[in-house]
């Protein structure tokens, strides 16, 4: 049995995601459509005995060739070859959603007109003659209620039937002048070839010319003379309406379906169906108040997002510790095992690392659906939209930024609320710079090591709000480069507030925690094993520690004896860890991680950076917490590295070495605290702050390098915003190292 | 050509009277030999034409250097003036033709014109540059017009019937008003999205409210609820419904 393919076709906002779903279940596909940021959903499922596909065209107002989305819809339903294409309308607001329904039926399609919400609308008061609306049209319609499963079997039932007819006639009247400013440019046409469209289509083509939609080329023997026809028509239509030809063809669409509805209402909507939502809205987008109980909304959510996600959050990493150690156990010696260490180290720990922030997304996009399918998401774009503009974005943009402070992932997957192409890729190019959760270990572990605890606050303050800055700047220069062009126009439907089901928000949270699970997952993986590859090689055979303990340098004991390590000339006193310390320090060095590092070193050295950052920048590419973890670990921490260290010029620290003891001692009980005392030592305060600045500008983590590519459809967008945001950080931090050396 | 009440001028014995004019105010005397060379004649040519002018009391000229005018003379050569400036203005601001011709031209124009249409020309004038309905960019639409110039891109508005109300957009409404679309200009992209929203002329609308900063504008209209920034207001044309 041959699958049916199908096209669900709407406004936004009219359910029809829902309608998706309920046709569907979970068995459906999400991604791009190719070369563009618009999203493609396909979905399967049976209909009785026959399989069907079907397609979730972007939601739309018409299918003109304005919008990437109005036109991949258009070109889908063109030349898509769908057997029979769903109209999903707005109940609540029939004459505004059912206009493109006009579009539609001159397609010559199967058609099956699918009134959504009608729940609502019949709460509302509104009665209709749905028998009489199908004859009228002359396909069939349904009432659904898709997010509550109402109707969805006789839907079923009318997709199969119309399916198994015979193409019905367009039954489209725009009325006496544009019928016959169209009949003529129709004849002119002729039988003529139109080059790549089904000749049914001639009507909808003579309304394309009418409407001169330079977005269409035509090519065939006769187009030349219908456009001459067109344009003679166009004249004599202006002559006699007074209206040009686009605003007459929509006035007769709308007049089209309000003489239908007039004809099939039986009952109008109560004047006062929408009062509630009305008063909500009152206080809500208030002129005064809606911005600060915006603001508070977002709180609640990101506080509840961090503190509800901590539990989780740790049941996962004491999971991930779990397995590591059982994966552990199976080997007599896991350190000696490269396997033992590929799945300890390489896998389980990048993995982990990225799975342990999956409570955030969850409960973030659990709020963010919400938010988003009561309405209220669209009422702070409404609130947001004059700040943002200013800066060349949407008033959609606004969320997503804010999610990044979060992570940058889900606030990257959050912009395709966002329907213009370029604003949600000005958005999501800008969107790292928002200071994410994951660097807030690195400002924790610098912001002390380079400044006095008085300005802890405010330098912290302010690389969040330099962070800022730059993001908003950066979308001011895009728009007027990269992706310049005509600004999306901010044009909203405001839906009545709605109680969402939890059906609904639970499959949005999942698709979203699915996606981050799968898609970023396995690039995650490989780049971690690729990481872990590169820390791991070429081994370390020969130990420089052996050397000293066999030379009598360094001296192997249970404990450290204090009073005996003051006395000069004695071999250094070492413990066992000490020891494993030393070696993977060592180890560090000589892999692949640790040449490059050293390679890399003399790019770095104008922005004051050594190779142990540059290793430490290099892991922090995987995650930007391993920033902190990589310090760590080529400083080897433990007192015994560092006397080694010092052991050169023992005399001229002689002066502060006291009192630098007694600082050790008092910080010994935090790795931290003692990382951050090296720190200070071995860096500038100008390094500090050139420092901080890459890693608040610079590459992207790796899975927000991955989530860029798979949202925007292209590794173009990717790799500019890794290259373009190191690029800028790069010359950010010189600036500020070169400039800060000079008042040091 | 003059009317009663203003002497019978010719065109050169304006042209004297607003040099002497011009020579008067800004350096507070007037010298034949400057006269002459500023309407680039002899000095002895100046002397029949201010005696003339003498003769209709105008000027006080007694054979001497300096040249005086008189009330009635100042009168004169004030509204010679400012016919030759606004004249001047309109050609330039108006119609954009090059300042230096439009001198030109204005000089040609203020003697042959009737004060009728002077009058009228003034007001018009006036009427662009005073009346705050009409920074909408007017001006800018009729030089942009595509039936002015065919270089230019096709405007929709003009097929539109012309209306004798002052132009009113939905950004030109607060809170709590009621209007009717007209019409809707905008580039052809956003042009269609307004349309298909339903802002189609004789739809009747209410502002609700705006967001902070006054922009967007909320707008309920066939049912539903519509929010627009005053960038796509400005283009919806309304009249205002009690």
């Amino acid at each position: 049995m041959t699958t049916l393919k199908l096209a669900l076709v709407g406004n936004p906002n009219s359910g029809k995601s829902s309608l998706f779903n309920a046709l569907t279940g979970e068995h459906q596909h999400v991604g791009n459509y190719p070369g563009v940021t618009v999203e493609k959903r396909v979905g399967r499922g049976h209909l009785d005995n026959t399989p069907f596909e079907v397609t979730d065209l972007p939601g739309n107002y018409s299918l003109s060739s304005f919008s990437p989305e109005e036109r991949i819809a258009r070109d889908e339903l063109l030349h898509g070859g769908f057997d029979v294409v769903v109209f999903v309308a707005d109940s609540t607001n029939l004459k505004r959603s059912l206009v493109l329904l006009t579009n539609l039926m001159q397609l010559h399609k199967r058609l099956v007109l699918c009134l959504n919400m009608a729940d609502e609308a019949k709460r509302a008061g509104q009665k209709l003659d749905v028998p009489h609306m199908s004859r009228l049209l002359g396909f069939p319609v349904v009432e659904t209620a898709a997010n509550r499963n109402q109707g969805i079997d006789e839907l079923r039932q009318m997709i199969l039937k119309a399916a198994s007819d015979p193409i019905p006639q367009n039954r489209l009247v725009y009325g006496e002048r544009l019928d016959q400013a169209l009949t003529k440019v129709r004849q002119a046409l002729g039988d003529g070839e139109v080059e790549g469209f089904d000749p049914e289509i001639r009507d909808w083509i003579a309304t394309r010319l009418l409407l001169q939609d330079e977005g269409l080329v035509f090519k065939g023997p006769t187009v030349e003379a219908a456009k001459a026809e067109a344009a003679k028509q166009r004249e004599w239509l202006e002559s006699q309406t007074g209206m040009d030809a686009s605003l007459y063809i929509t006035h007769s669409e709308f007049g089209f379906i309000d003489g239908m509805l007039r004809e099939v209402t039986l009952h109008e909507t109560m004047p006062d169906a929408r009062a509630t939502s009305d008063k909500i809205d009152r206080v809500m987008a208030h002129r005064v108040w809606g911005l600060p109980i915006f603001a508070v909304v977002m709180y609640v959510l990101f506080w509840l997002t961090f503190t509800l996600g901590e539990y989780p959050m740790g049941w996962i990493e004491s999971g991930f510790d779990f397995l590591a150690e059982k994966v552990g156990s199976l080997w007599s010696d896991p350190s000696e095992s490269v396997l033992a260490s590929l799945l300890i180290d390489g896998i389980i720990k990048g993995v982990g690392g990225v799975v342990v922030f999956l409570p955030n997304i969850v409960l973030l996009f659990l709020g963010l659906a919400i938010l988003e399918d009561t309405g209220y998401l669209a009422r702070a774009a409404y609130l947001m939209d004059r700040i943002m503009h200013r800066f060349g974005l949407h008033g959609k943009s606004f969320v997503p930024m804010l999610t990044g402070f979060g992570c940058s992932v889900p606030g990257i997957m959050a912009t395709r609320t966002l329907e213009n192409e370029r604003d949600r890729l000005t958005t999501m190019l800008v969107l790292p710079l928002m200071s994410c959760g994951a660097r807030l270990p690195i400002w924790m572990l610098l912001v002390p090591a380079f400044f006095a605890p008085k300005w802890g606050a405010a330098v912290l303050f302010g690389i969040y709000a330099f962070g800022i800055l730059v993001a908003l700047l950066l979308a001011v220069l895009l728009r007027h480069t990269l992706l310049k062009g005509e600004e999306a126009p901010f044009v909203m439907e405001l839906p009545p507030y709605r109680l969402p089901t939890l059906r609904a928000i639970c499959h949005k949270m999942w698709e979203r925690a699915w996606m981050y699970l799968r898609k970023a997952g396995t690039i995650i993986l490989a780049i971690s094993v690729l990481l872990w590859a590169l820390s791991t090689w070429p081994k370390t055979d020969h130990y420089q520690v052996e050397d000293q303990l066999a030379s009598g340098a360094l001296q192997k004991v249970e404990s450290i004896d204090k009073a005996a390590e003051a006395k000069e000339g004695q071999p250094k006193q070492v413990t066992e860890t000490m020891i494993e310390n030393m070696k993977k320090n060592e180890e560090v060095q000589n892999s692949a991680l640790g040449h490059i590092g050293r390679w890399i070193e003399p790019l770095i050295k104008p922005l004051g950076f050594d190779w142990r950052i540059g290793t430490a920048l290099l892991g922090a590419f995987a995650a930007k917490e391993v920033f902190v973890a990589q310090m760590g670990m080529v400083y080897s921490l433990g007192e015994v590295a560092e006397e080694e260290e010092e052991g050169g010029d023992a005399d001229e620290k002689a002066d502060d070495k006291g009192e630098k003891k007694d600082e050790a001692k008092e910080e010994s009980t935090s790795g931290a605290a003692t990382l951050r005392a090296y720190i200070r030592r071995d860096y500038s305060q100008a390094t500090g702050l050139a420092l901080i600045i890459f890693l608040l500008i610079s590459a992207p983590c790796m899975a927000t390098i991955a989530v860029t590519r798979r949202e925007s459809g292209r590794w173009k967008w990717a790799l500019l915003q890794f290259g373009g945001l190191t690029v800028i950080a790069y010359v950010l931090s010189f600036m500020a190292y070169h400039i800060a050396s000079l008042f040091a | 050509m003059a009317t009663e009440g203003s002497p019978v001028l010719t065109r050169a014995l304006e042209d004297y009277l607003e040099t002497i004019y011009e020579f008067a105010r800004d350096h507070g005397y007037a010298r034949v030999k400057d006269i002459a060379s500023a309407r680039k004649v002899q000095p002895g040519s100046v002397s029949p034409a201010l005696k003339r002018l003498a003769d209709l009391n105008l000027i006080k000229y007694e054979r001497r250097e300096y040249v005086e005018l008189t009330e009635a003379g100042a009168i004169e050569a004030r509204r010679v003036l400012s016919r030759h400036q606004i004249l001047t203005r309109f050609l330039h601001e108006f119609l954009r033709i090059d300042a230096e011709v439009a001198d030109r031209d204005a000089c040609a124009l203020e003697h042959q014109l009737s004060d009728e249409a002077m009058d009228g020309i003034t007001k018009l004038f006036e009427f662009f540059t005073a009346c705050p309905q009409s920074k909408s960019g007017f001006l800018e639409l009729f030089h942009n017009c595509h039936l002015m110039n065919a270089a230019n891109p096709r405007c929709k508005a003009c097929t539109l019937p012309a209306s004798d109300q002052p132009k009113l957009s939905i950004a030109s409404l607060s809170p709590g008003q009621r209007g009717k679309v007209r019409n809707v200009s905008a580039r052809p992209g956003i042009r269609q999205r307004l349309l298909d929203m339903g802002l189609l002329p004789d739809v009747e609308f209410s502002v609700e409210r705006v967001a902070p900063g006054g922009d967007p504008v909320w707008i309920k209209l066939l049912g539903f609820q519509l929010a627009l920034r005053r960038e796509e207001a400005v283009g919806v044309q309304v009249e205002e419904l009690p």
